[in-house]
């Protein structure tokens, strides 16, 4: 497939090994991978924030960005930009144009689950990980049932991981319990955000894993500022990185 | 008693409250931990229902098709509780309620008033205006009345005094009703306060209720509690009276039924209240009075996002799930109701605005509700309307117009970020405003690459 890459600020900027996981990972299952140019940010911070007018720039930049790009899909290794994207894209251009680029807009796990699947692993993966299942990514993406959930389960991200060769996947308790990170959340209310931080980096350390893995770099840049103020024996590492590792 | 609390009103931002009330870790891990064991024992209750997904849906069309037709179904309970000889009254607000409430009282003479459970009472301050008029009030559920007797508000809607360590209250109970100094065993404790309330309960001359749930073909109202003390009071004064929302009403009986089996589910994880009483009249040679009040619903009836908080049946589930309510306390929150619910229904009485930003907008609360009320959708929604009214807090008024064009050129989201890498490369705790301060101040600060991805990408893949 001709994949696009939504690569969110935060990624671009700050933490460039998930853009570059994510390009090999595609390119070793097979894929064409393009990066179309003009992105930035997808007026998370704002929309986020009620501040609808003062996203409405930045939202349309990077939808524009998409438009008429060729691509079968086009995917993003960050839950939370790729959901406050589809909404700020429908929110601020009802257009076929707009509405063609939303329909192609895939989450890394939603794309590897739901439409090209791994066929195989090719190398182990010898560590323990704890899993970090974000927020918006398992209750507005679905990329897990959400505890609060009852009846049927379904876990794409484990269904996706699990098969890559001795691999140990655990959890933390409260296992789906926000990490506190929440945008601006982090600056405005700093003393619930770090102690959730930390609750949630102690949750993971307590599990004996290596490695907390999830597949939002925003919470996990939050946790990773939280392990290291912890000095907690822990890293964290993008889904993306992890099965880069396997392949 | 922790000096951690202040009352609910106040001109401090929630994010300040919340520092104060972190400032006790200790105390902010247990708090946590007591209200996280009750959303476990509702998870283990939920799941036993194989059709519980089924019951929110329910839960959520059966309230939102009363509130849709709201009208039609309170004067179908006005004419039904008339035929089974109840009094109604109707209050436009708060103030309006209290009049009420004082005016049947006085008419009686009454002295010395019961209450149990109700929010609404609280949401309306009816405690200081009947003392105010010369009147005892007894608030008679046990964790009412140990937040009373400490003359505080409630911390949470289901268990009041949940803030409160048992040793705590083992020494309000000594100062106000004379137990062993020191005594803090549970058991103990509630005897003491049984004892003291049975004497209430029998020198009172009325009580008074909340309202779980008003059936509107049956003129009836039901209260659910697990102490009894909502039908004590009932069913020994004379003079009965029931304060209720107009959002409580529902259709019928079986609409009642659905309600009630998540509604303690939710909340504690019981299977049911242990009481769950229905009265439609009065006993003999006594009165009944209904007082239906408004307090600004109809207007948030008006708009459609806001509208969904009324599905709400006061189960406290979002309150128990909420991570920043769990570590930030309920008196953090500038409004009587606090959690993901408070800040639904209170967000425009809090007067520094910051109640809508103290969420992560993780959705676990919208999740548990039992009426799916779309709770995070609604606090977004809450944002923007705060944008909209020029009332944004932290600062959000000066720095967004400038993060918005930042964001927009990448340009100078380039270049500034590149001059930021660099910063954090270099130097020791590097302030890159506005974000590091707050960040810095809890956690290390990211550890910066050399470039960036698209840098990467256009050296690598040639474009």
């Amino acid at each position: 497939m001709k994949i696009a890459l939504f690569i969110p600020c935060l990624v671009n900027q700050m933490m460039p090994h998930v853009g570059i996981a994510t390009v090999e990972l595609l390119e070793k299952l097979g894929h064409q991978v393009i990066l179309p140019k003009g992105q930035t940010c997808c007026g998370q911070p704002m929309t986020n924030s009620g501040c609808f007018d003062e996203a409405k720039k930045t939202t349309l930049k990077l939808l524009n960005a998409f438009k008429g790009v060729e691509c079968d899909a086009i995917v993003c290794p960050a839950a939370s930009c790729l959901v406050a994207a589809k909404e700020n894209f429908h929110e601020f251009d009802t257009s076929p144009e707009a509405q063609a680029v939303i329909d192609k807009l895939y989450e890394l796990t939603e794309f590897l689950h739901d439409v090209a699947p791994i066929k195989a692993f090719n190398k182990p993966f010898n560590h323990k990980i704890s899993l970090q299942l974000s927020c918006h990514g398992i209750r507005m993406l679905d990329l897990a049932t959400p505890s609060e959930q009852m009846g049927p389960r379904t876990n794409k991200v484990e269904a996706v991981l699990k098969a890559i060769p001795s691999i140990e996947i655990v959890y933390p308790g409260r296992h789906d319990e926000c990490c506190g990170f929440g945008g601006t959340f982090a600056v405005d209310e700093g003393a619930v955000s770090a102690k959730m931080g930390k609750d949630k980096a102690q949750a993971h350390a307590e599990t004996g894993a290596k490695y907390a893995v999830g597949f939002d770099p925003s919470c996990l840049l939050h946790l990773d500022g939280m392990m290291r103020r912890q000095k907690l024996p822990i890293e964290t590492l993008h889904i993306a990185e992890v099965i880069n590792a396997a392949l | 008693m922790s000096t951690n609390h202040t009352s609910g009103a106040g001109s401090a931002t929630h994010a300040k409250k919340a520092e104060i009330f972190c400032q006790d870790e200790a105390r902010v891990d247990w708090h946590s931990k007591a209200l996280w064991m009750l959303r476990e024992k509702r998870d283990r209750a939920a799941s036993s229902i194989p059709e519980w997904e089924q019951l929110r849906e329910l839960g959520s069309q059966l309230k939102l098709h009363t509130l849709t037709h709201l009208d039609q179904y309170l004067e179908e309970f006005e004419k039904n509780c008339h035929a089974n000889g109840i009094q109604v009254h109707w209050a436009k607000d708060g103030a309006e309620h209290n009049q009420i409430v004082h005016k049947i009282l006085a008419e009686k003479q009454v002295k010395k008033l019961v209450k149990s459970k109700s929010m609404l009472t609280e949401e309306c301050h009816l405690n200081p205006y009947l003392e105010s008029h010369g009147i005892e009030v007894i608030d008679t559920d046990l964790g009412e009345r140990i937040i009373q007797l400490a003359k505080q508000p409630p911390s949470h809607i289901v268990v009041p005094a949940i803030h409160m360590k048992k040793e705590e209250v083992g020494d309000l109970f000594h100062e106000k009703l004379g137990t062993d100094a020191g005594a803090s065993d549970p058991l103990y404790l509630t005897r003491a306060a049984r004892a003291h309330l049975r004497e209430q309960f029998l020198s009172a001359d009325a009580a008074m209720t909340g309202v779980n749930m008003a059936i509107a073909d049956k003129g009836a109202v039901v209260v659910c509690t697990n102490e009894g003390n909502a039908d004590m009071g009932a069913n020994l004064p004379k003079l009965q009276l029931h304060s209720m929302g107009i959002d409580k009403i529902v259709p019928n009986l079986d609409s009642a039924a659905v309600i009630l089996r998540t509604l303690a589910r939710n909340a504690t994880g019981q299977p049911v209240t242990t009481y769950s009483a229905f009265y439609r009249g009065p006993q003999t040679d006594g009165e009944m009075h209904i007082i239906i009040v408004d307090n600004g619903r109809t207007d948030m009836l008006q708009d459609k996002i806001l509208a969904e908080s009324l599905k709400c049946i006061r189960c406290g589930g979002c309150l128990n799930t909420c991570p920043v309510y769990r570590r930030s306390g309920g008196y953090s929150y500038n409004y009587t109701i606090p959690g993901p619910i408070g800040i639904a229904v209170g967000a425009q009485a809090d007067d520094t605005n910051s109640i809508p930003w103290a969420c992560t907008l993780c959705g676990s609360c919208s999740y548990v509700c039992p009426t799916k009320v779309p709770l995070d959708k609604i606090i977004h929604h809450h944002r923007r309307l705060k944008a909209k009214a020029g009332k944004l807090p932290y600062g959000k008024r000066s720095y967004m117009p400038l993060v918005g064009n930042f964001m927009a050129s990448e340009t100078m989201l380039n270049c500034s970020m590149s001059v930021a890498r660099t910063a954090l490369r270099i130097l020791p705790g590097a302030v890159l405003k506005p974000f590091s301060g707050a960040w810095g101040k809890y956690r290390e600060l990211p550890i910066a690459p050399k470039s960036s991805f698209e840098t990467w990408f256009n050296k690598n893949r040639g474009q």
